[in-house]
């Protein structure tokens, strides 16, 4: 009894040392042939298509629903946000230029010393013109989202964690251990389900594989009736294994983004997208 | 008749007095259950439905239920508790999870 538990905290530790000493990157080529060891059928840049990329039957309903996609609406409306100014004649534009920076964010601000996304960034333009900010979920703030995610087409996911600054390692890694730590009375953690239960099925539903999971935020879902952030997916991902949710763009969800959408650099951005 | 009402009004002293003291205890296990739900969200190993229950358990108090109340918070110490162990152990476990 006591040999085995040696045994297995030996195994741990071994464990522990050789993840601690490995890079980002090492965790990015490790992430990326999980998924395509585990689905060897789909070519790397379908990954970003997400459930659609490994169920058939779903990828032609929403091949269809792509043809008069239901996000094209919120992309207008946040064009014409973007395009508003602000009471201090100041807009958007004086932030974010032509808006096209999506690859831009998540990105580690050595100054703050935080992550900062581009959300998070929208609205703190808006404050540092006078405006009061959006909520975090949905509206106003989903649509300009959708609208400068929708022009930042094409352009591949680029997220840095600057080497001389231990820091942003440190942030990465918490975000990191996020994804892998069991959570909720259900006691699952993200990768449970988005990575060992990649394909397989929750009630009526298919579990997309982790892999492209930021490339297309944010995402009109059936469900919701409109567009949503990311962070409110994160939400309800949390919430349906029974754990209490964290604040959207609090401290948690921002690095777990940070460490999520780093593991699909190099794919290509392709927001907003529609989603069941 | 006057020895009746004495007794009467024992009687009503000890059953108010009984009330209070189990209001006391409820008081006492509330915040305990709350303390320790606390405890499991600083590790970020809070429960869902937690919160819910101590809020429904000081509903069922204010209506004088104070059986309901009491398990309620029993309830809600008990999965408070579970995600402080759950932490505990993720604290470790989550690197087994981690593709290599
Ligand atoms: C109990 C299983 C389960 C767990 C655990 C879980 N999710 Fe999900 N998640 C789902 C389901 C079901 C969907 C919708 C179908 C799909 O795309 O997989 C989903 C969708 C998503 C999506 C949207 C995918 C897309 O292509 O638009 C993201 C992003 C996501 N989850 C992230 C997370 C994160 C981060 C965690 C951990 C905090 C997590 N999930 C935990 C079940 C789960």
């Amino acid at each position: 009894m006591l040999r085995k538990y040696a045994i297995l905290l030996a195994a741990v530790m071994a464990l522990a040392w050789s993840s601690t000493h490995a890079s980002p990157e090492d965790d990015r080529m490790a992430f990326e042939k999980y998924f395509t060891t585990k689905f060897p059928e789909v070519p790397l840049n379908d990954f970003q298509n997400g459930i659609y990329s490994v169920d058939p039957v779903a990828r032609a309903d929403w091949e269809q629903i792509e043809e008069f996609p239901p996000y094209e609406l919120a992309v207008d409306a946040g064009e014409a946000e973007y395009n508003k100014p602000f009471a201090n004649g100041k807009s958007y534009s004086d932030c974010f230029g032509d808006g096209a920076v999506r690859a831009q964010y998540p990105y580690w601000d050595s100054e703050r010393r935080e992550v900062i996304t581009m959300e998070l960034a929208i609205n703190e333009c808006r404050t540092d013109n006078g405006e009061k900010p959006l909520k975090w979920n949905k509206g106003k703030i989903a649509e300009l989202s959708a609208y400068m995610s929708y022009i930042s087409r094409g352009q591949a996911v680029d997220v840095k964690i600057p080497e001389d600054d231990p820091e942003a390692l440190a942030a990465y890694e918490r975000g990191k251990q996020f994804y892998y730590t069991k959570r909720g009375q259900l006691n699952f953690s993200c990768f449970d389900c988005h990575g060992t239960g990649a394909g397989k099925g929750v009630r009526l539903e298919k579990l997309s594989p982790a892999l492209g999971h930021t490339t297309h935020w944010p995402v009109y879902r059936s469900k919701w009736g409109a567009v949503g952030t990311l962070h409110r997916r994160f939400g309800g991902c949390n919430r349906q294994v029974r754990a209490k949710n964290f604040k959207s763009q609090g401290q948690e969800y921002r690095e777990l983004e940070y460490f999520l959408t780093y593991m699909s650099n190099g794919l290509e951005l392709n927001g907003p997208g529609a989603r069941r | 008749m006057k020895k009746y009402a004495i007794s009467g009004l024992l009687v009503l002293s000890l059953v108010a007095g009984g009330a209070s003291l189990a209001g006391d205890e409820f008081e006492a296990a509330w915040q305990a259950a709350d303390d320790k739900r606390k405890e499991a969200a600083g590790m970020q190993s809070e429960w869902r439905d937690t919160k819910k229950m101590l809020d429904k358990a000081k509903q069922a108090a204010e209506k004088g239920d104070i059986d309901t109340a009491m398990s309620l918070v029993a309830m809600a110490h008990e999965q408070a508790a579970d995600g402080i162990v759950q932490a505990e152990r993720e604290a470790v476990m989550w690197i087994t999870r981690v593709p290599r």
